[in-house]
């Protein structure tokens, strides 16, 4: 599903280098449920930038769904992110000044997509996540938990193939996480591929697999789970040579 | 508080010196275009005699076609603002009014004694003694010249401080002579200089133009002939090929001017004239209804437009234009004050008030709007010097005085406080609990 | 097209938006009324005079003293000027068109003492007045130098035995078309016969709606003043002034010229006032235009800013760079469009006051989309570069928290 060979990411200012990644290699399957984890400014987020094209590396490749992306227009790159790509915020990012149906409806809007058909998905989405009934409410009149339920709703209209979620349950009290990690590994049961990035190790062990970095390094990986199939794996990596 | 209130507007000011230029721009521009409106205006509409405007009189007769009404330059109907001299000589012998003055506007050549000066045209009040009594016309040197050469016509001429200095080198020239034309005239008295603003005596010639630098009795009309330089309307076909004849016409070209300082007079000179004009109509003359008007010199100035349609058209669209500047600047300050949500809620936080945060921004904006002032003043001045090069003989108009000025300053002052009330306002609203949110 | 969400936004954040439609409502009425004035002035000022204005030369003195004469001085005067190379005429006339100064009366076609009479401007001229003038004869010809009365015959009641109107004073007094030939009728019954008819020539008074009737006299009445007009060859006029001036000063008249001066620049004083509210309300028009853009590129960048994170997070849903230009295109578009809904009807409003408070005609309604029109281009320019700033919005800044 996706694949990133050395990748580094270097931000440069008048006097200094940052190299917030050095030579990264990932390979994520389709159906896997990655983790991301590390101490802040270990470069998740930059690495979860990277992945989901918010970003651009500065060397190293890419392939996302057997494509490769590293050096695509900032106009397909948009496309990818909308048709390929669900984001999942840690601020949620809801749009204040919209109902809870035009929240969802926004990544399907950037589609040519009929009224009927765009309906049909923001009703199911927030079907899923238990919200239908709140449609034409804003943003400010949810808790927290419920609005991160309406990103993930905003997410899955879009029929994602590969869900990226940056500390989804970080500004959620326990209660309201677990109820969101749940909706996650449901999701992902069905078959979309997630990569989370968190820092709670006790969420981070229930992905498949886990991620850390260090000083833009991957430092270590865990394998939880079971999804993880060295063969696969290497016919992909084959395919590629 | 204000001067602490006053240090912090500095201070904010100088935090963000682009937005709050742009505002002083905004505010200046809106108050340079409506003060140079407002100037011009102020300046057309001023009244000339303020001391005695409600006791002086222009005085009308409708003697004009039975068949159309007088109408002025821009088609208004009205009375005819001038009269013929036969009406003129019989107002001439009212005894109710205090004073009173028949009037027009003679050209003669000036031909001085000192051959220094080149002779030259000389536009020429031809008027009753009482004129320089009733309009308050200040003497330097003589006065007025006699009843008798009033009523005789004699060549005895009063002279204005520029034509003293002129020809006389400004020394006391009473009793010295004049050669205009074929005769020599007389100096009675000099004045000082003396500008009314508007020339309200004579609006029918030029309402913003210079008084006359030479006077002489409206008498002399009658035994000489000379040039005349206001205008003459008439409607009657008559033949007119002498000065006699011109002198027995229909024809209006005489001003007349009545002091009637009391209801008591006002009401006895109204009656007189109606009693004259009826007396008239029986010998065929006046055929409209009577139409007799007494006015003021404030009604006189309205019943003249004296401030131009155009003026007061100007005024109101740049009285919007200062409106539109100030929209922008509350949507300026708006933005400017959001900016400040964290500063003001830690302010709120460690105790102040909301009105004191509200007095504060209040500050702030005038001190802004005083720098607008200042900006917009600098633009009258440059608007007013423009208008002045352009046209010819608005000098007096297009000129600011010192009420104008502290006008301009309050103005800019006023607007832009009352710009910034909204904006103020909502910056007192933000609750103390902000800054401790964020971040 | 995203309108109802995009409305919604704006509805959420009503105090911006409503402040900038007033700015636009306010500037559109203004700017309609002021285009209008303006366009009357200069198609006003711009009429055309059917004189040759920018090729004369005007000159006004002044006689006086006992050894003056009038006849004299104007034909030794004119014989001096004609002699100066580069002026192609030169001749008298009682007053000068278009300078605010002159006589009117009534002339009628018939003698029947009931018809209505016509208004014209008349002056006294002699034959070569209307080359001097540069005016064009549409029918018949000019004075004969026989018909020319002297001021004694003027004052002694002799009546002009020819006449030359203007061909719009022609169609008021002889609708029938046949002015040529016919009698003219001044008020006290005497006649004079038309010999021909000026194409155009304005009168006196710019603001009179008679301005185009006009009548001229064969005659040089008495006067102490005399007004002369100097026709020069094309591109001769400035060079010759001085010239002129000193051939006159050089004639030994007692007399003093009280004016020498381009007939344009008379002209141009006569329309001073339509000038300067035409120009002035052209700066008013530019400030107006100009502050009101302003406005409108503070609030979109100020909404821009407001929504950096708004914008990025779109963006990394997969907006392209244009949705986010096109956002923030249609949103000020209904913001402009709600002012200029507004400002349509103060426009209007404005205008009403204008014309029934003061004599100010009836608002040409063309202006209006003119005017609507100017204000999207306005709005579509001002807002294009914070709507450009946006789409340059990385879509990294929604992984950001804060």
């Amino acid at each position: 599903m996706l694949k990133m060979n050395k990748i580094s990411c270097v931000y440069q200012t008048d006097l200094i280098e940052t190299h917030a990644l050095r030579d990264i290699d990932l390979n994520v399957k389709a159906g896997e449920f990655v983790a991301l984890t590390g101490p802040s400014g270990s470069g998740k987020t930059t690495l979860l930038n990277l992945s989901g094209l918010l970003e651009s590396a500065t060397s190293g490749t890419y392939l996302l769904d057997g494509e490769d992306v590293s050096s695509l227009s900032d106009r397909q790159r948009s496309s990818i992110r909308n048709e390929k790509i669900g984001f999942i915020f840690q601020s949620f990012n809801l749009i204040p000044d919209l109902n809870l149906f035009d929240n969802v409806d926004v990544p399907l809007r950037y589609r040519a997509m009929g009224i009927e058909e765009r309906r049909r998905r923001i009703e199911n989405a927030l079907e899923l996540v238990g919200l239908s009934s709140r449609m034409k409410h804003l943003p400010s009149q949810l808790s927290g938990g419920q609005q991160q339920r309406v990103a993930i709703a905003r997410a899955l209209a879009g029929e994602p193939k590969f869900l990226l979620a940056d500390e989804p349950t970080g500004n959620l009290d326990s209660l309201m996480a677990r109820q969101v990690m749940e909706l996650l590994e449901k999701i992902n049961s069905e078959g979309t591929t997630i990569v989370m990035v968190t820092h709670d190790p006790e969420l981070a062990r229930r992905a498949h697999r886990s991620i850390e970095l260090l000083d833009g390094q991957i430092s270590s990986t865990q394998l939880f789970g079971v999804s993880a199939e060295e063969p696969d794996e290497k016919t992909e990596a084959e395919s590629v040579a | 508080m204000f001067f602490y209130n006053l240090r912090l507007a500095w201070i904010s000011i100088k935090q963000n010196v682009s937005l709050n230029l742009l505002m002083v721009c905004a505010i200046g521009l809106g108050i340079g275009v409506s003060m140079s409106m407002i100037t011009l205006y102020a300046m057309m509409s001023g009244n000339p005699i303020p001391e005695k405007s409600d006791q002086l009189f222009a005085v009308r007769i409708d003697n004009w076609d039975p068949d159309e009404a007088y109408t002025d330059y821009q088609g208004r109907e009205t009375q005819p603002f001038q009269h013929s001299y036969k009406d003129a000589m019989v107002l001439r012998s009212s005894t109710i009014p205090l004073r009173k003055a028949a009037m027009y506007k003679g050209y003669f050549v000036v031909e001085p004694a000192n051959d220094t000066v080149a002779p030259y045209g000389q536009v020429v009040r031809m008027t009753d003694r009482d004129f320089f009594a009733m309009f308050n016309v200040p003497f330097i040197y003589g006065g007025v010249w006699s009843e008798s050469a009033n009523d005789l016509g004699e060549r005895v001429v009063v002279i204005a401080k520029e034509t003293n200095d002129k020809l006389f080198g400004g020394e006391d020239s009473v009793g010295r002579q004049i050669k205009m034309g074929e005769h020599q005239y007389t100096v009675t008295g000099v004045i000082d200089t003396w500008n009314p603003l508007p020339m309200f005596y004579d609006l029918n010639n030029k309402a913003f133009g210079d008084a006359e630098l030479l006077f002489m009795p409206f008498a002399i009309i009658s035994h000489s002939e000379f040039d005349r330089a206001g205008n003459t309307n008439g409607w009657k076909a008559e033949r007119i090929n002498s000065h006699e004849e011109f002198l027995n016409s229909e024809n209006i070209w005489i001003q007349f001017w009545a002091e009637l300082p009391d209801a008591f007079t006002q009401d006895a000179f109204k009656d007189w004239l109606d009693s004259y004009v009826l007396e008239q109509k029986k010998l065929g003359r006046f055929p409209r209804p009577l139409n007799n008007a007494l006015d003021n010199v404030t009604q006189w100035l309205e019943v003249n437009h004296v401030v131009p349609d155009d003026n007061r058209v100007m005024l109101a669209l740049s009285f919007m234009f200062l409106a539109v500047c100030l929209f922008n600047t509350i949507g300026m300050l708006l933005a400017r004050f959001m900016g400040k949500v964290s500063v003001v809620g830690l302010r709120r936080a460690l105790g102040a008030s909301k009105f004191s945060i509200f007095y504060m921004h209040l500050v702030e904006v005038a001190l802004v709007g005083l720098g607008g002032g200042l900006f917009g003043l600098l633009l009258s001045y440059l608007g007013l010097f423009m208008l002045r090069e352009s046209v010819e003989g608005i000098e007096k108009l297009a000129t600011m005085n010192l009420p104008l000025v502290l006008m301009a300053i309050a103005l800019a002052i006023f607007a832009s406080v009352l710009a910034g009330i909204y904006p103020a306002w909502r910056i007192c609203q933000i609750s103390p609990a902000h800054s401790l949110k964020t971040q | 097209m995203e309108i109802r969400p995009i409305l919604s936004a704006i509805l959420r954040n009503k105090t911006g938006a409503i402040l900038l439609a007033i700015q636009i409502a306010l500037t559109l009425a203004v700017v309609v009324n002021a285009m209008f004035i303006v366009q009357q002035r200069l198609k006003f000022i711009g009429r055309p005079t059917g004189i040759d204005i920018e090729n004369i030369i005007v000159i006004s003195s002044q006689g006086f003293g006992s050894s003056y004469d009038h006849e004299q001085t104007v034909f030794s005067d004119l014989e001096l000027l004609r002699a100066i190379p580069g002026v192609k005429y030169a001749a008298h006339i009682s007053r000068f068109p278009l300078s605010g100064g002159g006589s009117r009366s009534g002339f009628t076609s018939t003698t029947d003492s009931d018809a209505e009479s016509v208004g014209a401007n008349y002056y006294f001229a002699q034959n070569g007045t209307i080359d001097a003038l540069g005016v064009k004869l549409a029918a018949g010809r000019d004075f004969l130098p026989t018909e020319i009365l002297t001021g004694e015959q003027i004052d002694n009641g002799v009546v002009a035995s020819s006449v030359l109107i203007t061909k719009a004073l022609a169609e008021k007094l002889f609708p029938d078309g046949n002015a040529l030939g016919n009698l003219v009728y001044g008020g006290t019954g005497d006649s004079s016969r038309v010999v021909g008819i000026i194409e155009k020539m304005h009168g006196a008074w710019v603001s009179w709606d008679g301005l185009n009737q006009v009548l001229i006299f064969p005659g040089l009445r008495k006067d102490s003043g005399q007004r002369y007009l100097v026709r020069t060859e094309p591109g001769q006029r400035d060079r010759l002034i001085p010239e002129v001036e000193s051939v006159l000063e050089k004639a030994s008249v007692s007399r003093y010229l009280d004016r020498m001066e381009p007939m344009s620049e008379m002209v141009g004083r006569s329309y001073d006032n339509d000038r300067v509210v035409a120009n002035g309300l052209i700066i008013v028009i530019v400030l107006l235009v100009s502050i009101t853009g302003l406005g409108i590129v503070g609030l979109a960048s100020f909404l821009v800013r407001q929504r950096t994170k708004q914008v990025g997070t779109r963006r990394a849903l997969g907006a392209q760079k244009y949705h986010i230009v096109r956002y923030f295109l249609v949103e000020n578009w209904l913001i402009t469009t709600m002012g200029v809904v507004v400002g349509t009807v103060m426009a209007f409003g404005l205008n009403y006051w204008t014309a029934t408070e003061f004599s100010l005609p009836k608002l040409d309604p063309v202006f209006v989309p003119v005017g609507i029109l100017g204000i999207w281009v306005l709005g579509v320019l001002a807002a294009a570069g914070p709507a450009k700033r946006a789409s340059n919005i990385s879509p990294a800044i929604a992984t950001r928290t804060v």
